[in-house]
């Protein structure tokens, strides 16, 4: 009965699962983003943001939205992949698919693209609220906007299978979120344009994968970008596909899987 | 004319069309650093057999069916599941198998009808059929009724009766069942035992890794018993049971005395308890008439004879014992050795944990 390639009946049932899992609780999934954004755009875009010059000819409300969508769906996509697989191994119910006749491919594509999709909705959510706040009539380049959601959701997912992989108790999950993600995301140019940097901190800062991120989708909200969206783009579908690469070869193998 | 064992037919079967055994296991090794818990295994189970596996903790079991589910990486050796290799072949060797194993590893965040849909599809089943082998299963094991409460909801034996039930979902061609009874409570121990001789009787292969000797012995077909990584024997209950000690006592008009020397090879000892005398022998029921001839010619009149046959339990003990004194100290399997033989040894449910204990270690 069973099918290979990632439109199986397998992959599709993981998927669904995957999916299941995180829209059965609402309060868990979708509540927090949406105070946090609510605060965030509150305090940096209301309260604080009248006091903030326009960037770039942006007002600052406008210009921090795409970098909270990108912190938002980065977080979510990255949490969801390793959270499920985590507690998965944790409890060992991982064991159902991993004693099924799914493929490692499957499996990764199942637990990469729930996530993503998480990270995806959250972000749309996200600019929902920001929408609330501050007028944004019209995305200045939807392609552009959706592609980098789309990829950097991907990414981030199949970092969190990594994540979900190598973590050895829950402390390990927090410390990969709070103490590497977090802090990129706030020195990847979220509040801040590189213009306002210089020396060391710029060089700095170009080597973030976050700042081509957040201004990949600030262009395409804004059309505003501190660097060159295409070379950015291809360097982050390039660093998509080395992560999922190293995604299935993790399954292959085992790592934190099988003894 | 004789009934042919449907085991017999099936296997006569299997050899018409070539079948491959439903496992096939050659020199399967797994260390876990310097505990060796496959030491070179050899097995083969035949395809719509009954097939025991014993040991005492620790001698391998679980690992051994976890290679076979691909939750376990051999270290050396082939391992085949109807031909497929678990390696090679993972995704033909998992779809053959429905595995309900010792520890509970089921998906919590669903009710277990849905847990039953998602292990279908992930076999590749259609949505509309998983839902109906899901009904079904749940049915055969008894609880349906319990279909919408989550698997932490439900009671201990409603617990086991879901394992079995989601090995079944998938229709599986090998059903493996670890320590499948292990602290349920009669009722439900033998509910189990019908269900899947009923599974075995449609063709089903079964593998069924027990502590309950009679278990074992009344269910299995053949029975393999392996300790520190390797195979001890493979025989049917009977043949085991054979290979034991009979115990024949003959009770005599007046005291026996002295015990007297019997000329035969098949007597192993003799004791004498005022007008009883007991003979250890390998087939009690065959030195019967020697015996009392000789007793007779010793001037004793018998009265009355009682044969105790050995049981698959003492045979376990002894063969498991043997490996044990035979074992030269290569393997550092930590063994609390007794369990094996008293049907309690795993009443607290922890199984194989040596074997965890080691696998732990190893991360």
């Amino acid at each position: 009965m069973s099918e290979s390639g990632l439109l199986s009946t397998g992959t599709k049932t993981l998927t669904k699962r995957e999916i299941l899992r995180f829209l059965r609780r609402p309060w868990n999934t979708f509540l927090p983003p949406f105070i946090t954004n609510v605060l965030y755009f509150s305090v940096f875009g209301v309260i604080l943001g009248a006091r903030i010059q326009e960037i770039r000819g942006v007002p600052y409300i406008q210009f921090i939205l795409p970098g909270l969508v990108v912190l938002g769906a980065i977080g979510n996509a990255f949490e969801n992949a390793s959270f499920s697989i985590f507690h998965g191994r944790w409890n060992e119910y991982i064991h159902e698919p991993l004693t099924s006749p799914l493929s490692y491919r499957s499996m990764v594509f199942s637990y990469v693209a729930s996530s993503a999709l998480r990270g995806i909705i959250i972000g749309v959510l996200i600019a929902v609220i920001g929408a609330v706040f501050t007028p944004v009539h019209s995305l200045a380049h939807p392609v552009y906007a959706v592609v980098f959601l789309l990829v950097i959701a991907t990414l981030f997912a199949g970092l969190g299978v990594v994540g979900g992989l190598v973590a050895e108790d829950f402390d390990h999950l927090t410390v990969l979120n709070q103490f590497i993600l977090r802090p990129l995301v706030f020195f990847g140019g979220v509040f801040y344009s590189l213009d306002a940097l210089s020396g060391a901190a710029l060089t700095a800062s170009y080597l973030n994968p976050m700042v081509y991120m957040v201004n990949g989708v600030r262009y395409g909200v804004l059309g505003v970008s501190d660097i060159p969206v295409n070379e950015a783009l291809g360097v982050l579908v390039g660093l998509t596909a080395v992560v999922l690469a190293v995604d299935v070869a993790l399954f292959k193998r085992g790592y934190g899987l099988t003894d | 004319m004789a009934r042919v064992p449907p085991v017999l037919i099936r296997a006569v079967a299997s050899i018409r069309t070539r079948m491959p055994p439903a496992i096939r296991v050659e020199g399967l090794e797994k260390d876990y650093g310097d505990v060796q818990a496959l030491d070179g295994l050899d097995l083969t189970v035949p395809e719509g057999s009954f097939f025991g596996l014993l040991g005492p903790n620790g001698a391998g079991k679980t690992t051994f069916i976890n290679v076979l589910v691909g939750l376990v990486r051999k270290t050396g050796g082939r391992a085949e599941v109807f031909g497929n290799d678990v390696e090679a072949d993972y995704q033909g060797a998992r779809d053959a198998i429905g595995l309900a194993p010792q520890e509970f590893n089921v998906d919590r965040f669903f009710p277990i009808e849905e847990v039953l849909h998602h292990k279908a599809g992930y076999h590749g089943v259609p949505e509309a059929e998983a839902e109906e082998r899901a009904v079904e299963a749940l049915k055969r094991v008894g609880i349906y009724d319990k279909r919408d409460v989550r698997f932490d909801w439900l009671s201990g034996g409603m617990k086991r009766r879901f394992m079995l039930a989601r090995a079944l979902v998938t229709d599986p061609d090998l059903l493996i069942l670890d320590e499948p009874t292990a602290g349920v409570d009669v009722e439900l121990r033998h509910d189990l035992w019908e269900v899947i001789t009923d599974l075995n009787d449609e063709g089903t292969t079964i593998l069924l890794t027990t502590h309950y000797i009679e278990e074992a012995e009344r269910l299995c077909d053949e029975v393999a018993i392996i300790d520190s990584g390797r195979k001890v024997t493979v025989a049917t209950p009977d043949e085991l049971t054979e290979k034991g000690s009979d115990t024949l006592t003959v009770y005599c008009e007046r005291d026996v005395g002295d015990a007297p020397a019997f000329d035969d090879e098949r007597v192993e000892s003799v004791t004498v308890e005022g007008d009883a005398l007991r003979v250890r022998a390998t087939s009690a029921s065959e030195v019967v008439p020697s015996v009392l001839r000789q007793l007779e010619a010793a001037g004793h009149t018998p009265l009355d004879i009682d044969i105790e046959r050995t049981s698959l339990e003492e045979v376990f003990v002894d063969l498991t014992r043997r490996e044990e004194g035979a074992d030269d100290g290569a393997t550092s399997r930590s063994s609390d050795g007794a369990g094996s033989g008293n049907g309690d040894a795993d009443a607290d449910g922890d199984g194989d944990g040596d074997e965890r204990v080691a696998a732990e270690a190893s991360r």
